[in-house]
């Protein structure tokens, strides 16, 4: 191995030109984001707005909202961890909790822009592709799904949020080809599949069927339901509860925070400051070199 | 020897991206409205070959005349022998930036207005040496500093023969 030359040298510096700050986060997707943002100039400023669903590993962001040069408008926003209030306490990242994510923001922005009587959407959960029609004046709220960077496969949850949003009654363009229950190569779509697995029927015959196995492993795996009193055969039960206490009442709660003001930086010092800190040290120093000179 | 007639002959340099402002065009560009009537200025970019103007356009700056979809009508004018011709051109948005010309004037407008209003308020009668602009008047008497600002002496030379 002889001699390299260095790449990273000062010339590559100056000429290296960074990739936009988000792109380098490795968080957003600027052609996607383009074509999703940007709206038809001669449509001026209307609004275009976007459906932002992410799920981080314990908890699902569920966001409408609209871009601005200054910056993104959020006009709604519900999330994974809210839905204690509305009675399901575990499994908060799972299928039947993104499709409940999806329902309360729907359900919450329609009622914050006085639609939520007009437009009821899917009042039984019933898995079959639904979208929402005109009714009165008012033309329904209309959204696009924006997923992000993640991966689009049939089945996924993403597509549960977003089912949970159409069924509460705003309008996504959208079709069943990705949903749980859709069969490729036949091309169908299996409703029934896909309304079980929205109450979770997944979960609770795992739950059964790990039960009989293996106990041990059943209660090391599902201690939290254990704990919160969720079983097998009541987790639809909580999931149709959940739906209804969410139509029922889907306004945000607001939480009370105390603002700390925090410093991120050192303060600067007065001038008085730095010139005692400057004679100090030149006592210190001065009194060290006395010492070294009376060895 | 006659000149190709290529429409970016020439354009090397023009429709160059800039020093280390290559790559993904930021959204500003698209999220930026603009109405029938607004002054833009014309500015090339090589980076995006749909709806680009000519090079002639190129730095000039016109009215907004339409809006499409991801492009304005421009009206602009042209010189062409020994007359100026104002020209339609279509331009999409990444060529186009709202020109800073008329903000001094508008912002004006909108400070005469805020002050013509309190006066009416008020009662006041508004000198119109306010709401003009002045040019730059000569200095005021001041004192000058000379504590690290020693003045120098300057002096031609002594007028020397060399030969």
């Amino acid at each position: 191995m002889g001699f390299v030359k260095v790449v990273k040298n000062k010339a590559y510096f100056k000429r290296y030109q960074v990739k936009l700050r988000r792109r380098r986060e490795g968080k957003t997707d600027y052609q996607a984001r383009k074509r999703l943002t940007v709206q038809d100039k001669n449509k001026y400023n209307t609004p275009k707005y976007r459906l932002i669903v992410r799920f981080s590993k314990k908890d699902i962001t569920a966001q409408i909202a609209y871009s601005k040069i200054e910056g993104d408008v959020v006009v709604a926003a519900a999330y994974a961890h809210e839905l204690p209030r509305y009675g399901v306490k575990v499994g908060l990242t799972n299928y039947a909790a993104a499709y409940a994510t999806g329902l309360l923001l729907a359900r919450r922005h329609l009622k914050a822009i006085k639609l939520d009587g007009t437009y009821k959407g899917l009042e039984q959960c019933n898995g079959e592709f639904y979208n929402v029609e005109q009714e009165g004046d008012a033309a329904p709220f209309k959204a696009v799904l924006d997923i992000g960077l993640s991966r689009t496969t049939t089945g996924a949850k993403i597509f549960a949020v977003m089912k949970g949003v159409a069924d509460g009654g705003i309008e996504i363009p959208h079709s069943e080809t990705r949903f749980f229950g859709y069969d490729s190569e036949s091309k169908s779509y299996n409703a029934e599949a896909h309304r079980d697995r929205i109450f979770g029927k997944h979960v609770s015959e795992y739950m059964t069927s790990l039960k009989e196995e293996d106990e041990d492993a059943f209660k090391r795996h599902f201690s939290k339901f254990i704990a919160a009193g969720v079983t097998a055969e009541n987790l639809e039960e909580m999931y149709k509860k959940a739906h209804t206490a969410i139509r029922a009442n889907p306004e945000a709660v607001k939480k009370e925070k105390k603002v700390e003001k925090k410093r991120w930086t050192a303060k600067k010092l007065t001038y008085a400051e730095r010139k005692s800190r400057v004679s100090t040290k030149k006592a210190y120093l001065l009194h060290l070199k006395a010492q070294m000179e009376a060895q | 020897m006659v000149n190709s007639k290529g429409i970016r002959r020439g354009t090397r340099y023009m429709f160059a991206r800039d020093f280390r402002k290559h790559g993904v065009e930021h959204l500003s560009t698209y999220y930026r409205v603009y109405s029938r009537g607004d002054i833009v200025d014309i500015k090339g970019n090589g980076a995006f070959q749909k709806g680009m103007p000519h090079k002639v356009y190129h730095g000039r700056t016109g009215r907004v005349f339409n809006v499409t979809k991801h492009a304005v009508g421009v009206i602009v004018n042209k010189r062409v022998r020994t007359r100026v011709i104002p020209k339609r051109i279509n331009v999409r948005l990444e060529h186009i930036k709202p020109s800073t010309c008329r903000i001094d004037f508008l912002n004006r407008v909108k400070a005469n207005d805020r002050v013509k209003h309190a006066a009416k308020e008020s009662g006041e009668r508004v000198p119109q040496s306010l709401l003009k602009r002045q040019p730059k008047a000569p200095a005021l008497a001041h004192l000058v500093k000379t504590k690290n600002n020693k003045p120098e002496l300057l002096a031609p030379l002594r007028f020397e023969i060399i030969a």
